[in-house]
C-alpha cells in the first residue's frame, strides 16, 4: 500500500492543493474563508455562552478558539469528507489510482488548514496575556493522534457512503451530538459528574484537553490518556483501512 | 519460480454485474424494499483464460455489449472480477475515456499536471515530458487557455497526448482513436507503431478493423462474454467479418 501511495505522491499533492484552494473557489475571500468561518463560529459562542453559563473561563474567547479550531478540522474531515468517494465518482469510473488518496487528501488538507490556523491560536494566546510555554512541543503528538483517528473514521464513513447514501446525514447528526459531548464550549470539570463517563469514553475529550493543556493551561498534557487514545486511533485506522479495502472493489460500479 | 514473460494473465475469470430494476441507494429504500426482487446477476464475462505476452499488440474485437470494455476495465483494476484472478506485470496505463481528471477551469498546461498525476507520474517526470506532450497535442498557444474553451477535438488531442507520453509498459486503449482529424489520427497510429517497436504491450478495443489489422499481431474475438476466437489478427478479423455479414 505504501509503495503504491509513494508512486502516486504527486496525485496526493495535487489533490490536497485542489482541496485547499478549490473549496472556496469563486468567493471573494477565497481560502481566507477557511479561517474566517471558524472564527465567526467562535464569535457566536463567545457572545452567547457567557449569558448561559454564569462562570465561564477567564480568557473565554481564547479558550474557545483552542477548542473550536481542531474541531473544525474534525468536522471538515468527517462531515465534509464522507462524500469524497461519491463526489469523485466520475474519475473513479475512468482511471485507476489508489482510492485511499481521496480520504487521505481530505484529512491532510484539514491538517494544513489547522496548522495555519495555529498561528491564530498563538496570536490569541499571546495577546490575551496567557503566553507560550515549552509544552507547545507536544503539539505534533496530539496532531498525529487526531490525524490517525480521523483518517480511520473517514475510511469507514466514506466507503460506506458509496453504498448507503444516508451515511452522510447520519454522520452529520452524530458529529453534532459529539460536539456537545466534547469539552469545547466548557471545560471538562464543568460537566455533570453523573455523566462524566460520556466524556471519558469520547476520544476527542483527551485530544481537546491535550490542546488546552499545552496552549491554555501551559501544563503537561495527560500523557496516559493520550496514549490510550493513540492506541484506540491506531485500531480505528486499521479497521477503517480494512473496511475501505474491502468495499473499494465495488466503488466504480456503485457510485 | 516467477513467470515474468507475460504482461497480463487472466485465470478463470468471471465478472457479474448486478442488474437493478430500481436500485436502493438510501437506507429507507433498503429497509422498506428489503424483500423486493433481488437484483439479477448478469454474467458479462464467463470464465476467461488469457495470457498476453510482453510486447504483444492485441486487438479485442466483437459487437457492442460483448464485454470488451469490461475486460479492459478489469485489467486496469477499475472494477474487480467476481471470481478468478488477473495478474499484471509492469506499469499499466489505460486510455478508457480521455480527459479523466481534467478540470475545466484550469489551463491545458495545469491539466497536463493533474492528468499525468492521475497516471502516477511525479512532478519531475511530468516536467521532463511537458514539451513532448505540448508538441504532440499541437495546441500551440492554446495550451495556456482554460480547457473549457477547447473544442472537443482539442480536448481529445490534449488528453491523448498526455496518456501516450506516460511511458507505461502496457497500454490499454478503448475505442478512442476516432478522435481528432485525419491528420491527428494518423499521428496517433504512427505513435502506437513506434511504441510497439519499443516493445510495449498494447491492448486495443476497436471497430476500425483495417487499422487494427495494420497495427496488431493478434486479435481476440469476444462474443457474449466468452472468447470465441483467439489468434492471428487477419484470420480472426476475417472470420468476424464473415459472421457479421
Amino acid at each position: 500500500m505504501l509503495k503504491d501511495l509513494y508512486k502516486y505522491r504527486e496525485l496526493l499533492k495535487t489533490s490536497v492543493k485542489k482541496e485547499i484552494r478549490g473549496k472556496y473557489k469563486g468567493s471573494f475571500l477565497g481560502v481566507l474563508w477557511s479561517f474566517v468561518n471558524p472564527l465567526l463560529t467562535v464569535l457566536v459562542y463567545a457572545i452567547v455562552f457567557p449569558f448561559v453559563l454564569k462562570n465561564t473561563q477567564p480568557h473565554y474567547v481564547t479558550f474557545l478558539i483552542i477548542g473550536i479550531l481542531p474541531w473544525t478540522w474534525f468536522t471538515t474531515s468527517i462531515s465534509g469528507g464522507t462524500a469524497c468517494i461519491v463526489n469523485n465518482g466520475g474519475i473513479i469510473k475512468k482511471v485507476y489510482f489508489p482510492r485511499e488518496i481521496l480520504p487521505i487528501s481530505i484529512v491532510t488538507s484539514g491538517l494544513i488548514n489547522y496548522l495555519i490556523s495555529c498561528i491564530i491560536i498563538i496570536i490569541f494566546v499571546l495577546f490575551s496575556g496567557i503566553g507560550l510555554s515549552k509544552y507547545i512541543l507536544f503539539l505534533p503528538i496530539i496532531l498525529i493522534i487526531q490525524f490517525v483517528l480521523q483518517l480511520g473514521l473517514l475510511f469507514i464513513s466514506s466507503s460506506i457512503d458509496v453504498y448507503i447514501r444516508d451515511a452522510e446525514y447520519i454522520i452529520n447528526f452524530f458529529v453534532n451530538m459529539l460536539f456537545y459531548a466534547t469539552p469545547i464550549l466548557y471545560s471538562s470539570d464543568l460537566f455533570p459528574k453523573k455523566f462524566s463517563w460520556i466524556l471519558n469514553l469520547n476520544p476527542f475529550t483527551s485530544i481537546i484537553n491535550g490542546y488546552r493543556a499545552i496552549f491554555y493551561y501551559k501544563t503537561l498534557p495527560n500523557l496516559e490518556n493520550l496514549f490510550f487514545v493513540f492506541l484506540f486511533s491506531v485500531i480505528v485506522l486499521l479497521i477503517g483501512y480494512a473496511v475501505f479495502k474491502k468495499l473499494e472493489k465495488g466503488f466504480a460500479e456503485e457510485v | 519460480m516467477k513467470d515474468n514473460s507475460y504482461a497480463i494473465k487472466i485465470v478463470n475469470m468471471s465478472k457479474n454485474f448486478k442488474l437493478y430494476y430500481d436500485k436502493p441507494n438510501t437506507l429507507k429504500e433498503r429497509l422498506v424494499f428489503w424483500n423486493r426482487k433481488r437484483p439479477d446477476d448478469r454474467e458479462v464475462l464467463k470464465n476467461i483464460n488469457l495470457e498476453i505476452k510482453k510486447g504483444e499488440t492485441v486487438a479485442l474485437i466483437g459487437i457492442n455489449g460483448s464485454g470488451k470494455s469490461t475486460l479492459l476495465k478489469l485489467m486496469t483494476k477499475i472494477i474487480y472480477p467476481t471470481s478468478g484472478k488477473i495478474y499484471v506485470h509492469g506499469k499499466l496505463t489505460s486510455l478508457l475515456e480521455l480527459g479523466a481528471g481534467f478540470h475545466p477551469d484550469f489551463t491545458g498546461r495545469e491539466n497536463i499536471y493533474f492528468n499525468a498525476a492521475v497516471f502516477g507520474l511525479t512532478k519531475k517526470e511530468i516536467d521532463k515530458r511537458l514539451n513532448d506532450i505540448i508538441k504532440f497535442s499541437e495546441l500551440g498557444e492554446f495550451i495556456d487557455s482554460p480547457v473549457r474553451t477547447y473544442s472537443s477535438g482539442m480536448y481529445m488531442r490534449l488528453a491523448f497526448s498526455v496518456a501516450i507520453n506516460v511511458d507505461a509498459d502496457i497500454l490499454l486503449i478503448d475505442e478512442i482513436l476516432a478522435v481528432g482529424d485525419q491528420h491527428f489520427q494518423e499521428k496517433c497510429y504512427a505513435k502506437l507503431h513506434e511504441l510497439k517497436k519499443k516493445g510495449k504491450t498494447i491492448v486495443i478495443v476497436s471497430h476500425s478493423l483495417d487499422s487494427v489489422k495494420d497495427l496488431c499481431d493478434r486479435a481476440i474475438w469476444i462474443y457474449e462474454g466468452k472468447i470465441r476466437e483467439d489468434g492471428n489478427v487477419n484470420k480472426v478479423v476475417d472470420d468476424y467479418l464473415k459472421e457479421c455479414a
